[in-house]
């Protein structure tokens, strides 16, 4: 677009973030997601970010894909749990909240950052178009 | 929105207007002006960009109200973008009037 290139590269990193966000908002939705011994545990996930090189002055960022975690999980002896095995066992996620909560945070600042440039890109377009008007 | 009134403008028939008075004023000295992309065609490429703008914004605004939006972010940033770009088009459009309206004034 040109004029407005600031504007879009600040859209294209609120993007990322908000993805980001998303994948944030389902590792904690399924921190406590239990599933049997026999099955692989729910996958953390996490954004893979990638800047998009185009011209000198780059044209911003991408979502290149989503990376999963481990499948594994953590083994938690609950054999009160109704889908434990044999030997008591339940399968956990391996997610780390106090984890997800600092990278909760970068999310939440990141997207806010961009929208401030976005607004301040505009605010300086628009001192642009007051060169003149008094004259 | 709509802004097809602003594309009047757009044939540049003042623009011819103004070339034509070189000729009526007798100055040998005068060159004739070179034929470049004038003004007129300028200012309707924009108001071609502008109408793109706003063709985007309003898609957003429907999917924003028909809960399509996957990003609240990138109707507000069509809405900013497509706002100072009709800012800018209306203050070129204003100068062009502007000075336009000082040569008609013009007297001997």
């Amino acid at each position: 677009m040109g004029a407005f290139d600031a504007i879009s590269i600040a859209g294209s990193g609120m993007t990322v973030y908000r993805t980001w966000l998303d994948a944030i908002s389902d590792n904690l939705s399924n921190l406590s997601t239990v599933r049997p011994t026999n099955e692989p545990a729910f996958r953390a996930k996490y954004v893979v970010a990638q800047s998009v090189e185009d011209g000198a002055e780059g044209a911003g960022v991408k979502v290149a894909g989503i990376a999963q975690g481990s499948a594994a999980g953590r083994l938690v002896y609950e054999p009160a749990n109704p889908l434990a095995d044999k030997d008591g066992y339940v399968r956990y996620p391996d997610i780390d909240m106090s984890s997800q909560m600092t990278q909760l945070i970068m999310a939440q600042r990141g997207y806010q950052a961009n929208a401030a440039v976005v607004d301040r890109a505009r605010e300086t377009y628009q001192a642009a178009l007051q060169i003149g008007r008094n004259a | 929105m709509s802004i097809s009134a602003v594309s009047g403008i757009a044939p540049a028939g003042y623009l011819d207007a103004l070339t034509g008075t070189a000729g009526t004023a007798g100055a040998s000295a005068v060159t004739a002006p070179t034929q470049g992309a004038g003004f007129g065609t300028t200012l309707a490429g924009s108001v071609d960009q502008l109408q793109a703008l706003q063709a985007t914004s309003d898609t957003l605004a429907v999917k924003a109200v028909t809960g399509n939006l996957d990003d609240i972010h990138d109707y507000t940033i069509a809405a900013s973008q497509a706002s100072v770009a009709i800012e800018l088009t209306a203050a070129l459009r204003n100068k062009a009037v502007e000075a336009f309206s000082e040569i008609m004034r013009m007297q001997a």
